[in-house]
């Protein structure tokens, strides 16, 4: 018991040590509140983003899969993206990574309604920390203004449940969202809050080299806050574009091939100015 | 007496309300030229509510109604082409209504 507490400390120790930057498993596309539908291009990029820093190579990812649903009294309807993936490689300001695409058919984005874009990627083994880690990621898109399944769970092993409309934020809008494991709330989780502070450029798969904001000191790369008694978060969002909010470990599964698993749920919103 | 008419007035002031709330909400309509001569429509309100036997009218270029239908229970409604300019219209009722012109609607 006592060789297990020493070895949380070096585990702290380590942890803090580690420059502030966190991995975030993203889905992007640059548009997600639509008037209309249309071919939709996603980027899926496992990277540090504040920083535009180093890109992790992705494996083929377990499963990536769309939800849809036309009104609150609406069916959902899944459909599978999995064979929608191609390879790409993603350059961040300081390496290249191995990502994926998808091009979505308009034929699946037409409707009007609420997309809930899911990810389970494959495990990422860090070396550094000798860990896997697995980011079960969403974000969510809307099409002619006609609300769905924005604010229900997903069925995932661990995700994050949305209490505002995720596509419809202001600058400055309080963000609040729930977060699960097996379908149970977590309390005093640690969250890691990032902004995507380099543009992603689409066409070169890249990220722009301009920064949107600078942190005044390393801690505000990565943002902490904890998710309360009853699994909530909130956060007000100070800039538009977009925003990032990973849970740590909060998933039930601990153990991949034999060594730590960290699976870890992560969201993404994003605020536009008034 | 007094009393009846003052429980009369809430009852009034009620139903008021009740048909205030269900303007707060605007409608929803969009239509796809499903390319095999069908048009679809979808509708819905945007709090979520369905357009579920909301009342659709396809009209001619005189303003003809040469279709008319209703919101199936998934608010959707489905028809035949019709030849030259048309237009679509999703009767809510009043201050709900929304009308597509036929040349709007693609594939
Ligand atoms: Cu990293």
């Amino acid at each position: 018991m006592k060789m297990k507490v020493v070895f949380l400390n070096l585990l702290l120790v380590v942890a803090m040590a580690v420059p502030a930057s966190a991995h975030f498993q993203m889905i992007y596309t640059p548009e997600i509140a639509k008037n209309k539908g249309a071919e939709t291009d996603v980027k899926l990029v496992f990277t540090h983003p504040f920083e535009a820093g180093h890109t992790m190579k992705m494996g083929m990812p377990e499963e990536f899969f769309m939800l849809h649903q036309k009104g609150e009294e609406g069916k959902i309807k899944k459909y599978d993206l999995k064979k929608l993936l191609k390879p790409i490689t993603w350059t961040s300001l300081t390496n290249s990574g191995e990502a994926y695409e998808a091009k979505l058919p308009k034929k699946i984005v037409r409707s009007m309604g609420d997309y809930t874009l899911v990810l389970v990627p494959a495990p990422y083994y860090e070396g550094e920390e000798d860990i896997y880690i697995q980011q079960i990621t969403k974000t969510y898109m809307n099409v002619g203004g006609l609300p769905g399944n924005w604010a229900a769970p997903a069925g995932l092993k661990t995700e994050w449940v949305p209490l505002v409309k995720p596509y419809a934020m202001w600058t400055g809008m309080t963000f609040k969202a729930q977060l699960l494991s097996d379908g149970k709330p977590v309390p005093n989780a640690d969250v890691e809050v990032e902004y995507m502070n380099h543009e992603p450029d689409m066409k070169n798969n890249a990220f722009k080299k301009e920064e949107k904001a600078h942190a005044p000191h390393d801690a505000f790369v990565t943002m902490g806050v904890k998710t309360d008694a009853q699994g909530y978060v909130t956060f007000a969002i100070p800039k538009a574009g977009w925003w990032g909010f990973c849970a740590l470990g909060s998933g039930p599964d601990k153990e991949f091939k034999g060594k730590e698993l960290s699976q870890d749920a992560v969201i993404w919103i994003k605020a536009v100015d008034m | 007496m007094k009393k009846i008419i003052s429980k009369l007035v809430v009852a009034a002031g009620l139903i008021v309300l009740s048909a205030t709330a269900a303007l707060a909400h605007s409608p929803l309509c969009s239509c796809f030229d499903n390319g095999d001569g069908t048009v679809l429509c979808e509708g819905g309100f945007s709090d979520g509510s369905s357009a579920s036997g909301v009342k659709m009218f396809v009209r001619d270029d005189s303003g003809a109604v040469v279709l008319k239908g209703a919101m199936n229970e998934d608010s959707e409604f489905e028809f035949k082409k019709p030849a030259g300019h048309y237009t679509v219209t999703f009767d809510g009722g009043e201050g709900h209504s929304i009308e597509i012109d036929g040349s709007d609607i693609v594939e």
